[in-house]
């Protein structure tokens, strides 16, 4: 690995400029063919949609470099708007109270990720596998399967469908998380530290990092982004039901690896990541205004990720065949 | 008996289950609805087995509720056209292979890992399916729904074809090569291929064997009723991944057998039907059936962390 370090940077860089290119092919692809796709309205409601997508994706960045994986997120998305509902409406919470006491249920949630993860070593697939379960469970059975929470005051609305700025108002959140993560993966020492954990975790565990703690922190972080993500979701739709955003956490880990994030972790950046959102974010809206069958943009998106990991392993595998070194090997499975 | 620790106390939960019920609920033991039951899960008892042989040499498919969904598709589609069902059968199993060996061929051909690959098979032909397909239901001809038999017959004929292919495949995995080879493979590639093993090949085969296994599953599920759901099989990867980590196989390979993913797999199906036989809402499903994975993970976790100190 270390030989090429340097050639790895710059494969690096090549997969965040394809990506980018990518989409801006896209843009303008849709923008010929699709009615209304390039409006400033149009960019405005991409937005609005993907922003919880995008805030998951994010949270999941960190955890794919330290080589972990979170299946739980959207199931925890679904709890929190629940218990949203709950504090305020049966609870009688203020609506800032209630959201605060969201989160605290997000990094409670998450911690109970983290615990089992950092303290037992436990497999990440298989706990959040559990508590993917879990917390839908938990979820439908607080709403019997058919509560749903609605009418809550515009104030609180004006979060998921008003302007402000000239912008939606929840691209403020997400702008201020995207700075937050940025920051904490790229100039920061977790930031290294969840790399060197994906890298090695042996290794950096004699480096001297403490691998519980890092750990533990990056699915705490989760939870808290989750929770979130639940209250701007029920600010979007004015309505919090147990199935919401079922799915998203495919999206997330979708648009994650789609930005160049290696699933074996220790590779990866956050500007890849928004350009992976981006680029899904694009190619759905972009098929809904082109009037092309919906499901098309499901299988692009399959595709595109494919296409994405052989090109990012094709490099690789002609460097290892020119070294005539062994065959290629079987990847290793995420531990 | 330390050997078998891991399937015998899931067993053993099982039993508990079973007769806890069989106190406060023996309504549960009625024949006939345990008969469906039983019937319901054979399809998911044979993808079951394989997603354990996939996930013994250390790979995962997600993939499989997509291809168990096109296969029956694909299954209903031909029996609709009037084709002999044995003929049906060898297309759904054939189309199921085809799958897996593209999964495969990723996988161990590209050396992509295995739980990308199958994310993006999985929403290609979900999304396929519903593109050409629309979600209309196929209609199938009366005579097929279990293969014609009288339902009783069909619904028996479907459980034993479920026991045979695990039974044998238990067999397999402990006293043939291939089988040894799956957990060499499993517990090291390296170590497996320095010994003569071909991992690349196993591990292509064991996709390829996968979605037979997948396509077989799918026409057992079709025949079970006059209709095919065209999503059919969503969720079907959580749910056998869950039986098979239940049943006390390792997520990192080389660990676990059939016999414990088959308590598992049993003691996950019991579990929605026994809370509507104890008046329970069958909401809490889903939270005890995520509740019973963290469960046997954290007892798996507390053992090998006494054994470390």
């Amino acid at each position: 690995m270390n030989t090429d370090k340097h050639g790895l940077k710059k494969n690096l860089l090549r997969h965040e400029t394809i990506l980018f290119v990518v989409l801006v092919a896209e843009w303008l692809f849709f923008d010929v063919i699709g009615h209304n796709f390039g409006t400033y309205d149009n960019t405005c409601d991409i937005l609005r949609h993907y922003c919880e997508i995008g805030l998951l994706a994010l949270a999941m960045t960190p955890i794919i470099l330290t080589g972990g994986i979170d299946l739980s997120v959207a199931s925890l998305l679904g709890l929190c708007a629940i218990l949203f509902g709950k504090f305020w409406r049966d609870a009688g919470m203020p609506i800032p109270l209630a959201a605060a006491c969201t989160i605290g249920v997000g990094a409670l949630a998450g911690g109970l990720n983290a615990t089992l993860i950092s303290w037992l070593r436990l497999p990440p697939l298989i706990v959040t596998l559990g508590t993917y379960s879990l917390f839908r469970g938990l979820a439908e059975a607080i709403t019997h399967g058919v509560d749903t929470f609605t009418d809550f005051p515009n104030s609180f609305l004006f979060l998921g469908q008003e302007r402000w700025l000239g912008i939606p108002a929840q691209a403020f959140v997400f702008i201020i998380a995207t700075i937050f993560f940025w920051l904490l993966v790229h100039r920061t020492t977790f930031g290294r530290s969840f790399r060197a954990i994906g890298f090695s975790p042996e290794g950096a565990h004699y480096a001297g990092i403490p691998l519980g703690r890092r750990v533990a922190m990056v699915y705490v972080l989760a939870g808290v982004v989750s929770a979130i993500a639940a209250i701007i979701y029920t600010a979007r739709l004015g309505q919090a039901k147990a199935d919401a955003g079922t799915g998203y956490e495919l999206f997330a880990i979708t648009a994650v690896v789609l930005g160049g994030t290696s699933i074996f972790g220790g590779v990866g950046s956050i500007h890849g990541t928004l350009l992976g959102v981006a680029a899904i974010a694009v190619l759905h809206s972009g098929i809904a205004h082109a009037v092309l069958p919906g499901e098309m943009a499901g299988m692009l998106t399959g595709l595109l990720l494919i296409l994405a990991l052989a090109g990012s392993i094709l490099p690789k595998m002609i460097s290892g065949l020119r070294a005539r070194k062994s065959a290629p090997r079987l990847a290793k499975q995420i531990p | 008996m330390k050997k078998y620790f891991r399937e015998l106390s899931v067993a053993a939960a099982l039993g508990i289950l079973l007769l806890a019920l069989g106190i406060f609920a023996p309504s549960f033991f009625q024949p006939q609805p345990l008969l469906s039951l039983v019937t319901r899960e054979a399809p998911t008892l044979v993808v079951a087995c394989g997603m354990a042989l996939v996930i013994i040499c250390r790979q995962i498919d997600i993939s499989v509720g997509s291809m168990f969904a096109v296969c029956s598709v694909c299954a209903g589609l031909l029996a609709a056209m009037h084709w002999p069902l044995a003929l049906v059968l060898a297309a759904s199993v054939l189309i199921g292979a085809v799958f897996g060996a593209f999964n495969g061929a990723l996988v161990a051909g590209l050396g992509l890992p295995s739980i990308v690959v199958t994310l993006a098979t999985m929403v290609t032909w979900r999304e396929g399916l519903r593109w050409l397909r629309q979600g209309v239901w196929v209609d199938l001809p009366n005579d097929v729904q279990w293969f014609g038999l009288p339902q009783m017959a069909g619904q028996w004929t479907l459980v034993l074809v479920a026991l045979t292919i695990l039974i044998l495949l238990a067999l397999a995995m402990k006293h043939f090569s291939v089988g040894r080879f799956i957990y060499a493979v499993g517990s090291d590639a390296e170590a497996a291929r320095l010994a003569g093993i071909r991992p690349r090949l196993l591990t292509f085969g064991v996709f390829v064997f996968m979605g037979a296994l997948t396509g077989l599953a799918a026409m057992m599920n079709t025949i079970q009723s006059p209709q095919v759901d065209p999503n059919s099989g969503t969720g079907l990867e959580l749910k056998t991944i869950a039986a098979v980590v239940v049943g006390g196989v390792a997520i990192s390979g080389g660990r676990g057998t059939l016999w414990g993913v088959f308590a598992g797999l049993l003691l996950l199906a019991c579990i929605s039907p026994a809370l509507t036989h104890l008046h329970v809402e069958a909401f809490w499903g889903k939270v005890i059936q995520g509740a019973i994975i963290l469960l046997a993970v954290v007892a798996d976790g507390l053992r090998t962390r006494k054994q470390r100190n």
